[in-house]
């Protein structure tokens, strides 16, 4: 890894000033849009988190339990819970899956285990990428320097 | 004389030499985003296929269409989501052609340009020593 980073800054202490720039913008970029990758996969996962929280805040309701029905975002219907065995779950492309209440929780929990290996990948991803972006920024510092001693 | 027309003419091919080279630019940048459209949709049919894998066969499988959920067999919607997913992966692939295809000229239109860049360069060299 040593030997990898000393082999970048030496390609990087080869390159004009104007190339260094290029190069330091481009990381720049990559490294705000895995950002953005990682603020997404995180949101995702606290969403998964609060539907796994909300599933098992339902089983513990007997059934026939007086509850409250939205219709709309702000018309709600007095209603009592069903069956809370059966859960509907969203896997996607418009299809639904009828599960059992333990199979919903597995569901849950495969995907956030799913989303949060995908988190550490981009994690070593980015921290790459941001490394070579302050390499990039180091060096075109120091030669600009270089080119500047009056000041 | 002579040389002021070719001067205009070479100026003129440049000009649009670089129309080209931009839109040639645009429409690679249009293939990438379908190409980003498509690798999602992949990925989710994908995901679907693997939770279907998953299910034993008396599972209700619905299927969303408009509002209305609509009880769908699970062979059914296995075979429709495979299909579905062939389809992508066919779609990407064709892409990736058009997209390299679209390079190759990008990089020859490139190379043209800078040639007559330098054919402008010199004949206006020629002109101001005579």
């Amino acid at each position: 890894m040593a030997a990898a980073k000393g082999g970048v800054a030496m390609e990087l202490e080869k390159m004009s000033v104007e190339q260094l720039k290029a190069i330091k913008e481009q990381t720049d970029l990559e490294v705000n849009l895995l950002q953005d990758s990682l603020n997404n996969i995180r949101s995702a996962t606290s969403r998964l988190e609060s539907a796994s929280s909300a599933l098992h805040d339902l089983s513990l309701r007997p059934q026939g339990h007086p509850m409250l029905v939205p219709l709309t975002a702000s018309l709600y219907v007095p209603g009592a819970l069903d069956d809370s065995d059966k859960v509907l779950v969203d896997v996607g492309t418009g299809y639904f899956i009828e599960k059992t209440m333990a199979e919903g929780k597995d569901y849950c929990e495969r995907k956030i285990n799913l989303l949060k290996s995908n988190f550490d990948q981009l994690i070593e991803v980015a921290s790459k990428k941001k490394c070579i972006a302050d390499e990039a920024g180091a060096i075109l510092q120091a030669k600009l320097k270089q080119l500047s001693p009056t000041s | 004389m002579g040389t002021s027309t070719a001067l205009r003419d070479l100026q003129r091919d440049l000009e649009n030499k670089a129309n080209d080279l931009s839109k040639l630019q645009k429409d690679i940048a249009k293939n990438h985003q379908v190409r980003k459209k498509y690798t999602i949709q992949l990925g989710e049919n994908e995901l679907v296929l693997k939770e279907l894998d998953l299910l034993s066969e008396d599972a209700n499988v619905y299927k969303m269409i408009g509002p209305v959920l609509v009880k769908q067999d699970l062979a059914e919607a296995n075979a429709n989501v495979r299909k579905r997913i062939d389809y992508i992966s066919a779609e990407l692939k064709r892409l990736d052609a058009t997209l390299q295809d679209l390079e190759e000229k990008q990089n020859s239109k490139r190379d043209m340009i800078l040639k007559l860049q330098q054919r402008i360069q010199s004949l206006q060299a020629g002109k101001a020593k005579a």
